[in-house]
């Protein structure tokens, strides 16, 4: 099973863009600076100066690694988000042993890393406007071929080949949606939330009847 | 805003438009160009919502309407000529000025849907309220983005509602 960030490089081809792609590739200590730099100062005010001397490297690394710039640091970041996440969760799902538990587990990730990590909240909270564009109207389509690309090794190994791309878009959006603008019914941080959310609404629309496997 | 784009748009620009003084603007808009762009906004996405009521008219059954929503919606957003242009050049400004709008339209939307599941025959364990909430959340979610989905050929539609987004939620969604 390629990792997620070849999976991601794929499915990103025609280049997404410059910074985007770069940061799949990144090494952690730099967008550990990143990071810190972004919770810090927000994004729109970090500068690659700022992330080499956080990183104790040479500018001319930071813009080699960066090189869309500043204006694609954004994107770097988001970038560099969704690959950790599948890093992080890419074990759990491989050992999902049920549809039920590998959606369960996936969607709990996700969630958590869009309602709880430090990064990803500073930016939706202080400055949702630089991301959002990205996940919306025809910016939206590279986030689901990108999500499609990440979920397709695992959701493959439940779902028939024509199930698999509606599954992974139509979680990415509930994700997405819940993550951006939490329900007031719904926690993300209780556990039996998400398997109530996952059994009664999500699987059923992922698996219906006619595509599941006979 | 149609010709010049949201981020040319001035008080200066609109009270010239308007053949007003720019202190006329300013009682009506007192917040200056921010207000000015999410009042602009706001009235553009009532608009395109009220449209799109009419565009669906009455209908029976939840299934029917979400089918008919997402065909119009889709149909409506591609020919709205301010709004494609708007998406394709300033995108950057579009999507943060509609962010204080949308939960509003969310929450029209999902109010109007859990009335509509409260007449239906749901699938044990289903909540009309939540699942108005999901539905909704999809729906626009579709509109702005068909991804994977096909919006203008009826037969794909009829799946989407039918075969994903009413099969944890409607005892009988095929009827």
């Amino acid at each position: 099973m390629p990792g997620a960030a070849e999976a991601l490089t794929e499915a990103l081809g025609d280049g997404w863009a410059d910074g985007y792609r770069g940061a799949a590739e990144l090494e952690r200590p730099l967008m550990d600076a990143v990071r810190r730099c972004v919770v810090r100062w927000g994004l729109r005010k970090t500068t690659l100066e700022d992330i080499a001397r956080e990183a104790g490297v040479g500018r001319a690394t930071v813009y080699r690694a960066f090189p869309g710039g500043k204006e694609r640091l954004a994107d770097a970041v988001l970038c560099h988000e969704v690959v950790r996440l599948f890093e992080q969760c890419d074990l759990a799902l491989a050992a999902a042993d049920t549809l039920d538990e590998l959606v369960v587990t996936g969607v709990s990730a996700a969630l958590g890393v869009m309602t709880e990590d430090e990064v990803v909240r500073s930016i939706l909270t202080h400055e949702p406007e630089l991301v959002l564009p990205r996940f919306a109207f025809h910016q939206l389509d590279r986030f689901l071929d990108v999500a499609a690309a990440l979920c397709r090794p695992h959701l493959s190994r439940f779902l028939p080949e024509a199930a698999v791309r509606p599954a992974s878009d139509l979680l990415a959006r509930l994700v997405l949606s819940f993550g951006f603008r939490p329900p007031d019914w719904f926690d993300a941080r209780d556990p039996d939330a998400i398997h109530r959310l996952v059994r009664t609404y999500a699987l059923p629309a992922i698996n219906p009847p006619e595509v599941s496997p006979s | 805003m149609a010709r010049d784009g949201i981020g040319k748009l001035t008080v200066e620009g609109v009270a010239r438009e308007a053949g007003v003084a720019r202190a006329t603007v300013y009682r009506t808009f007192p917040g200056g160009r921010d207000e000015l762009v999410d009042a602009a906004v706001a009235w553009a996405v009532g608009e395109f919502f009220t449209g799109l009521a009419q565009d669906i008219g009455p209908v029976d059954g939840v299934a029917t309407l979400l089918e008919r929503g997402l065909m119009a919606g889709r149909r409506r957003l591609a020919q709205h000529e301010v709004l494609q242009h708007a998406l394709q050049v300033e995108a950057d400004a579009v999507v943060p000025a509609l962010a204080p709008v949308m939960p509003k339209v969310l929450d029209e939307l999902r109010s109007g849907l859990a009335d509509r599941l409260r007449e239906e025959n749901l699938r044990p364990g289903v909540d009309p309220a939540e699942a108005a909430d999901i539905l909704a959340r999809l729906v626009l979610s579709l509109i702005g983005t068909p991804g994977c989905w096909d919006l203008d050929d009826p037969a794909a539609v009829r799946a989407l509602v039918r075969d994903h987004l009413l099969a944890g939620v409607l005892a009988n969604p095929g009827q």
